[in-house]
């Protein structure tokens, strides 16, 4: 398998006490320093790749808004420093990159380790830590330019990926299936909310709920629904925040959770698409529930690749 | 505003809170940090609510033993 490295989203700052730091992709680097890999560092995108999904106006206002110093508040709990444009465009260079090395047919599985996240960021707002849909404009590459008929989005965060929701609202091609905490950030993610052309399948779990209720619902709606669809290519937005330490979220998952479904997603991916999933970091607050769940799912993502 | 201590608030205060932090995380109006402070604090006042509930359950049971008279036990009523 393929990790593609974003090491300069060791340069992109929070403020002081941030649950979404520097650290956090430190340990994922230390993690998965033993696995038996290829590796590369994530490339910068080029604005007309991001321009896949977001208007031209949202990247030139993201662009200027960027500190020579300091730190500029863009939402709530969004901020930018010196470093973060250099990450967040090598966050999106670099699933790009996991995404052409999958369907170039030289592995059939990539991990992209990078921040800033990018689930939350919608057409032309930048919140929850995210500037740029990278999982989204990595599907819609792999449609446009790589010509794949069907690709489809499965993101395990604990929060709903309202940005991806929203980057491929109107795409019929992608699917976008998203399990989360309900009542949780960003309050979207109702059942209901089904996209443009019922591409789009939302799976609310209740605070308190363990890795046999997730079991559970991946079962019976995930995997069928996948496998109906029939993709060409599998990505991931692979969240840890649904791990039982999260500090933000009240979900009870355990690292073997992360495991299962892992496990369970890459044979849907044998069955459908010759096993080619690309998989990138969003969420996870919590260290050694960060690195015990990365570690497990990139460790399933490892095996069997042929 | 001054904040009541949860444990000490009524029973209308407490469900007014509640359904304030309902009404905000279904609006999504809480940043991301903050979503699950607000849930843990919606959390306590249910709590609360639960337990004012429970008081005035024991109350009435209270009430309708005094008045029937009967040995045989309180019996909570309905709906409450």
């Amino acid at each position: 398998m393929l990790i593609v490295n974003n090491p300069s989203g060791l340069a992109h700052e929070m403020p002081e006490g941030h649950p979404e730091r520097i650290a956090r992709l430190e340990t994922v680097f230390a993690v998965l320093a033993d696995v038996d890999a290829e590796r590369m560092e994530a490339p910068a995108a080029r604005e007309a790749d991001i321009a896949l999904c977001h208007p031209q106006s949202y990247i030139d206002a993201m662009r200027d808004a960027q500190p020579t110093q300091g730190m500029v508040q863009i939402d709530a709990d969004t901020s930018a420093s010196p470093g973060t444009w250099e990450a967040a465009l090598k966050g999106v260079g670099g699933c790009l990159a996991a995404v052409d090395a999958v369907l170039g047919g030289k592995h059939k599985r990539a991990f992209v380790a990078t921040r800033p996240p990018g689930h939350h960021a919608e057409k032309s707002r930048a919140m929850g830590f995210c500037l740029f849909g990278n999982i989204a404009i990595a599907a819609q590459h792999a449609l446009d330019r790589h010509g794949l008929d069907r690709v489809a989005v499965v993101d395990f965060d604990v929060h709903h990926g309202n940005g991806t929701q929203d980057l491929l609202w109107n795409e019929p091609r992608a699917l976008f299936i998203s399990s989360h905490q309900m009542p949780l950030y960003p309050g979207s993610g109702a059942v209901h909310e089904r996209g443009a052309s019922d591409n789009v399948m939302n799976l609310p779990l209740p605070p308190g709920s363990d890795g046999l209720a997730m079991r559970s619902r991946y079962e019976s709606h995930v995997f069928p629904r996948l496998r109906d669809f029939d993709p060409d290519l599998i990505l991931i937005s692979a969240g840890f925040d649904a791990h039982a330490r999260d500090p933000l979220a009240n979900l009870l998952w355990e690292d073997e959770d992360f495991a299962w479904v892992t496990r369970e997603l890459v044979k849907v991916a044998d069955a459908v698409c010759d096993g080619r999933v690309v998989s990138t970091l969003e969420g996870g607050y919590d260290l050694q529930g960060l690195g015990g769940g990365v570690l497990a799912h990139v460790s399933e993502l490892e095996d069997n690749d042929g | 505003m001054a904040e009541t201590p949860i444990e000490e608030m009524s029973f209308e205060d407490a469900i007014r809170e509640l359904e304030k932090v309902v009404t905000q995380l279904d609006r999504g109006e809480v940043a991301l940090e903050d979503s699950i402070k607000l849930y843990e604090r919606g959390a306590a006042l249910k709590a609360r609510c639960e337990a004012k509930l429970k008081e005035a359950e024991e109350k009435v049971a209270q009430i309708t033993l005094d008045a029937t008279g009967e040995a045989t036990g309180a019996k909570p009523v309905e709906g409450l």
